[in-house]
């Protein structure tokens, strides 16, 4: 199980990395952590004949906190998210889903930025993207631009990067006060891939939820998607279990659901509405309005 | 095809300066295995579930078989050949040995290689965190029970060898 | 814990918690795998293998792979089909089988190895196999074992002219009138899936031609086996065939694979240099071997007082398309279908049917995990129908302990085992009692809270008399193993076995038992690692399967040293003048029996007999080695009677009772093990710590068929599950924390009491945890027949239940 014959070559920065995309074009392919990209290497799924190794650019890791928002640099591997106290303090959501990513010595390598342009349907970045708000910066050979993640994700494995395009930094508004969330994922295995998973921002005023209302769902055939039906079914209103309830069974009638090896899409929809029903619970059961606690 | 370019790659491994010559597609559990002889390392799934390849990278655990040996220019790698020998065991190793650890050894580098890591963060670990902490690396004879008897067992050994 | 964690200094070793030999090498990463094993100008081979579940093979063009640079020899079925003869079948079918090394006119599954290919590396060699053109003409393929039997939609092999390899009915005692006593007959369809262990080492070989003939390098278990069918297929002289196995990194009855062996030789010959191939992961989970997917249709007749009377059986194994050694499954279920319950009469139907799959053979257990869970799952049903607790009909069906050694109606004699001492043993290791509280509890709040028992023997050894019945072969028979002793002149001892080990200590283990013969440390015994076939003794039916060591080659070790010992003693005798009857061995050194002092030191006799020829007794031969090769005398042959179709299939029988407490999601259907409780007997303990390690892993063996292993296939044979993030293992957070209690009712039958205790927790586990999940729905009302339990499975059993309260 050895991979197609590639070229390599080390970008130097985020400009010789957009040079190379641009010179060898679609036979090219960029490797962050590769924790998903190898493997579909090893297997010959996937074939690029120029890999381009983002790993030594200076300043593509590192998370720094500006205007109320945390900046990820998209080369920030799994643990170093797990050991950040500002990810732990400005985005405790995020936080809590890194331990469902895989095991230790894949969190090691694997990249946030990686995570999210390799748009797995099942994994736990895109789900956290939607929920959170975040906004991606990508650079090409025009200068740069911002995507909000909603418009990132555009199918399986396929997303609103360009070819010649570079994932370099993904921008997270840190929580509010009047902020809750939750998260739950059910997977075969601990670390495996998502079935179904769900994450949920919901700001409060007063005691009511407002209309800045995110549920997120992962573990579907296509694409990480939002259930924007649950998410207006919540705007407004009071969260008891009768919502709860309500707005688990909108959202797992909203999305797209296919069927796998694992599950057939009658179980998946019912994990959907399980997980979404558990990450709701999970908001409403929080004292500390940040969640900042465990 | 056309020929592919050979890199040269420079790391240390066990504390020992090294310089290769690889192809690009010789992962650095190959590179280990084939040009260095370090037999120790050894390949159960090439795709990153089972951890018998796991080595230290600059002290971290990671998959060898996920990572291309031109990646690892500049690094310092530990693979179960630095982590101690027969003369002069680690304690996991001596611990391995007195709870019966292994059965056919396979996987008992890679174990190892990640306990060794997991212990210096956590020199008091639970049985639960030990099984959290090899949740990523598969045995096939254990049933796993004498591994996390074996890592608390070492822990005790590393804390009763401190001055 | 029952476990004895203290060492003593002296002896008897046996019975001692002796931590292992092999570890310091092993834990150290300086073991000598097979991938480990290097020689000036290897080669390393690739296979291509077929994308289709059943294709004729019209066309193949390998020239663009030959062309490549760095690649040195190509070979196909054509190649194959010139240089050798069709891999032979334990079934002597009377019609010409073209079952060779590689596909030569059909592939017959996803993943048969269709061409091979040695380069400089093994990238070369995987590149070059995707420039080999092969021109496929799909067939229909049959998948699923009814279909195949019924309706086939093809035949896997057009030879034979049916799917069907292997149909017929064993019956023992009065079965027709037991079910017209019967007051009480449960009935029921029972599936379990394919899967394997998966030993964490995949299945390599390195092949070498000299002037000597074919050495080989490989983790292979059935050494006598593979060369055997190596000499057939490349029909060279036996004696020209060396088969080194270095260390196996595990085994579990997956390691024999003679077509591996063929195509290295072939291609080393061709290619005029050592060439090594290994299976990557993709390759071991397509096309190594699969454990059968198996179906049985039971009915268990049962008397008022819920005795037990008859079975009646009809049980399909889809053997894939394995024409090599079919009915393994089959014959090792249905002889022990009685488990350890007194059953006087059983009819056994079986089919062995060929498909478009992988072909089938030994997973640890084999046929037996789903013999007890069949057995197991039907002691519940059966219980409810006759209105008494599950634990009360398992006792009165019990073999009374009184009653061994007891002969079973299919001619099996279960030679010792208290089944009602394990049983309660196990249940007040888990404190039962306590448990129904806690369920009780647990109802009330509305969880899903599960207690699940089952009991079963575990058979030892097999009498391979047992293919006479089967396949009406009559040139194979009994069972046995080689061991050679050798005392070197300074009194230290190597030993050399036939089996190969692939984790099961034996370097420590075979040390414990020869130090305790020759009263010398087993620091002193050096067990050679590995196996060599042209230094070690050996037999066609040698290596490691069937549970044997503890009984069949503990026989051959121990034989093998009590052959040295009395010539030591004899030596000993001629030069103190005294009768060897008075003297005795320990502590190194030979003792008159009761004296305070030695005699004199056993390196004296020991060099004696290598150095000082002329001063040993007359007629005595210098030298301390021997080499035994024992036939385990519970072996029997059939009686020459065709309709007595009673056998000793197995000869030893271990025993354990299993407890299982789940909780299961109602939501997601994700089951979650509370306790695992496991009292076993394997008669007297070699080493306990061994043991119990053992038990460990045989038991997650099961957890991993019961909860979470399939290799599944799809309507065209497609697997699905051809790689580690679909064939799941159960990790370390998915198995508990066993709670193990071994009882030690020694065998009357074995040289040492020993039993084996390898496959034990593999054969109780899927049924303790199925009674589990089932216990814990039983609000609901689910019956579970099917494996595995996946998520899936459960939340739609649930469904399903939920449906059918609704609609009443």
């Amino acid at each position: 199980m050895k991979p197609a014959p590639f070229q390599y070559v080390a970008a130097k920065s985020v400009d010789d990395a957009i040079a190379l995309l641009s010179k060898y074009g679609a036979d090219a392919k960029l490797i962050a952590g590769g924790q998903s990209l190898v493997p579909m290497m090893n297997f010959r799924l996937a074939r690029p004949e120029w890999l381009i190794d983002i790993n030594r650019i200076d300043g593509l890791a590192g998370i720094t906190q500006q205007n109320g928002m945390l900046r990820i640099g998209s080369l920030t591997r799994y643990s170093e998210l797990e050991a950040s106290e500002a990810v732990q303090r400005g985005v405790p959501l995020l936080r809590q889903m890194l331990p469902h990513i895989a095991h230790e010595a894949i969190r090691n390598r694997g990249t946030i930025g990686g995570s999210i342009c390799h748009a797995d349907p099942a994994a736990e970045m895109p789900v956290a993207m939607l929920a959170l708000d975040a906004t991606f910066e990508l650079r090409g050979p025009s200068g740069a631009r911002r995507v909000a993640a909603d418009d990132f994700f555009l199918g399986q494995m396929t997303t609103g990067i360009e070819a010649d395009e570079v994932l370099v930094a993904i921008k997270i508004p840190e929580t509010k006060n009047d902020e809750r969330h939750g998260f739950s994922e059910f997977a075969r295995r601990r670390g495996d891939f998502a079935l179904a998973s769900a994450a949920v921002v919901l700001r409060f005023n007063g005691g009511m939820i407002s209309d800045h209302v995110r549920i997120a769902v992962g573990g579907l055939s296509e694409r990480a998607e939002r259930a924007r039906k649950a998410e207006a079914l919540l705007a407004g209103k009071t969260l008891t279990p009768t919502l709860i309830e309500e707005a688990a069974h909108t959202a797992s009638g909203e999305v797209q659901a296919g069927q796998d090896l694992h599950a057939t899409e009658a179980y998946r929809r019912s994990l959907i509405a399980t997980q979404v029903k558990q990450a709701l619970a999970v908001a409403a059961d929080r004292t500390s309005s940040t969640g900042a606690k465990k | 095809m056309s020929e592919l370019k050979q890199h040269d790659v420079a790391f240390t491994v066990n504390g020992k300066a090294e310089t290769l010559s690889v192809s690009p597609r010789t992962s650095l559990a190959d590179a280990l295995r084939d040009t260095l002889g370090l037999t120790g390392t050894h390949i159960g799934c090439e795709h990153g579930v089972c951890g018998a390849c796991t080595v230290l990278l600059d002290g971290k655990p990671v998959r060898s078989c996920l990572l291309f040996a031109v990646q690892a220019e500049g690094a310092a790698i530990t693979t179960i050949e630095g982590i101690g020998d027969a003369q002069s065991p680690h304690p996991l190793q001596r611990a391995f040995n007195e709870c019966h650890g292994l059965h056919c050894g396979f996987c008992t580098p890679g174990m190892i290689v990640t306990l060794s890591a997991f212990l210096k963060e956590h020199p008091q670990p639970t049985s639960a965190d030990v099984r959290e902490a090899i949740s990523g690396n598969l045995c096939m004879c254990t049933g796993y029970q004498n591994i996390v008897r074996s890592a608390l067992r070492a822990a005790e050994l590393i804390e009763g060898a401190k001055p | 814990m029952s476990v004895k964690t203290t060492v003593s200094d002296t002896g008897p070793w046996v019975g001692q918690p002796l931590p292992r030999r092999e570890d310091a090498r092993l834990t150290a990463g300086a073991g000598t795998f097979t991938d480990d094993i290097r020689m000036p100008g290897m080669l390393h081979a690739a296979f291509l293998r077929s994308p289709h579940a059943h294709a004729r093979i019209v066309k193949i063009n390998a020239e663009k792979a030959r062309a490549l640079k760095g690649v040195h020899a190509v070979i196909t079925g054509e190649d194959v089909e010139r240089l050798t003869k069709p891999i032979s079948t334990i079934i002597p079918f009377k019609m010409f089988l073209p079952n060779y090394c590689l596909a030569v006119d059909k592939a017959r599954y996803v993943g048969e190895p269709v061409a091979a290919i040695a380069a400089v590396d093994r990238a070369t060699a995987e590149d070059a196999a995707e420039l080999i053109e092969v021109e496929y003409e799909p067939l229909p393929a049959v998948v699923d074992p009814w279909e195949a039997i019924e309706q086939p939609p093809s035949l896997v092999f057009d030879e034979i002219k049916s799917n069907v390899i292997w149909h017929d009915t064993f019956s023992y005692g009065e079965v027709d009138d037991a079910f017209a006593r019967a007051a009480h007959v449960v009935s029921d369809r029972f599936s379990v899936q394919r899967y394997i262990s998966t030993a964490l080492e995949t299945m390599g070989v390195i092949g070498k031609w000299d002037s000597s003939g074919l050495t080989l390098w490989s983790g292979d278990q059935r050494p006598g086996f593979a060369t055997h069918a190596l000499t057939t297929a490349l029909q060279i002289p036996h004696s020209q065939i060396r088969l080194v196995s270095p260390d196996i990194g595990g085994g579990f009855g997956n390691k024999r694979k003679a077509t591996y062996m063929v195509i290295v030789a072939l291609l080393a010959r061709a290619a005029d240099r050592p060439v090594k191939y290994l299976e990557d992961r993709q390759e071991n989970l397509l096309g190594l071997v699969h454990a059968s997917n198996q179906v049985m249709d039971l009915e268990m007749a049962l008397d008022a007082d819920g005795k037990i009377l008859g079975l009646k059986l009809r049980d399909v194994v889809d053997e894939g398309s394995n024409v090599i050694n079919p009915t393994l499954h089959s014959m090792l279920k249905f002889t022990n279908m009685l488990n350890n319950y007194t059953i006087p009469a059983v009819r056994f139907e079986g089919y062995a049917v060929l498909t478009n799959k992988c072909h089938s053979g030994a997973n640890r257990g084999i046929g037996k995990p789903f013999m007890c869970f069949v057995i197991e799952r039907a002691v519940e049903m059966a219980a409810k129908k006759v209105g008494i607790g599950s634990l009360e009909l398992r006792r009165r069906n019990f073999i009374p302990a009184s009653a061994m050694p007891y002969e079973s109606p299919m001619g099996n004699v279960y030679d010792s085992g208290d089944f009602l001492a394990t049983l309660d043993t196990a249940l007040k290791t888990a404190n039962y009692d306590d448990l129904l509280k806690q369920q009780e509890e647990a109802r009330r709040a509305g969880r899903y809270f599960g207690i699940g028992i089952a009991t079963a023997v575990e058979p030892n050894s097999l009498n391979l008399s047992a293919y006479t019945l089967m396949t009406g072969r009559t040139d194979t028979s009994g069972v046995g193993e080689g061991a050679l002793v050798r005392m070197e002149g300074d009194g230290s001892v190597r030993v050399s076995l036939g089996n190969t080990a692939s984790g099961q200590g034996y370097e420590t283990v075979v040390a414990q038992i020869v130090a305790d013969e020759l009263g010398i440390h087993p620091h002193r015994v050096t067990v050679a690692p590995g196996f060599d076939s042209a230094v070690n003794p050996w037999l066609h039916c040698s290596g490691s399967f069937a549970n044997k060591f503890s009984g069949t080659d503990v026989g051959a070790i121990i034989e093998a040293a009590r052959t040295i010992r009395g010539k030591i003693l004899r030596i000993a005798a001629h030069l103190t003048g005294r009768k060897a009857e008075e003297l005795t061995i320990r502590e190194a050194a030979i003792w008159v029996h009761g004296a305070n002092e030695p005699l004199l030191p056993l390196a004296k006799v020991a060099m004696t007999a290598y150095r000082d020829l002329l001063r040993l007794p007359e007629g005595e031969m210098p030298g301390l080695e021997a080499r035994h090769f024992y036939v385990d005398p519970q072996s029997n042959l059939p009686a020459m009677s065709k309709d007595d179709k009673r056998l000793r299939f197995q000869l030893t029988f271990s025993n354990s009772a299993h407890i299982a407490v789940t909780e299961v999601n109602p939501d997601t259907g994700a089951v979650k093990i509370h306790r695992y409780v496991i009292a076993h007997d394997c008669g007297r303990e070699i080493n306990p710590m061994l043991v119990e390690g053992m038990v460990h892993g045989a038991t997650t063996h099961g957890i991993g068929g019961a909860l979470y292993e399939d290799l599944i296939y799809d309507k065209n044979g497609q697997m699905l599950a051809g790689s580690f993030m679909d064939y799941l293992k159960p990790t370390a957070l998915d198995v508990p924390e066993f709670e193990v209690v071994a009882l030690e009712t020694p065998s009357p039958f074995t040289p040492l009491g020993a039993k084996g205790v390898g496959e034990g927790g593999s054969i109780p586990s899927l049924a303790a945890i199925t009674n589990s999940v089932e216990d814990a729905l039983k609000p609901l009302g689910v019956t579970l027949t099917e494996l595995p339990l996946t998520p899936n499975k459960i939340w739609d059993a649930i469904q399903k239940a939920r449906g059918e309260e609704k609609r009443a």
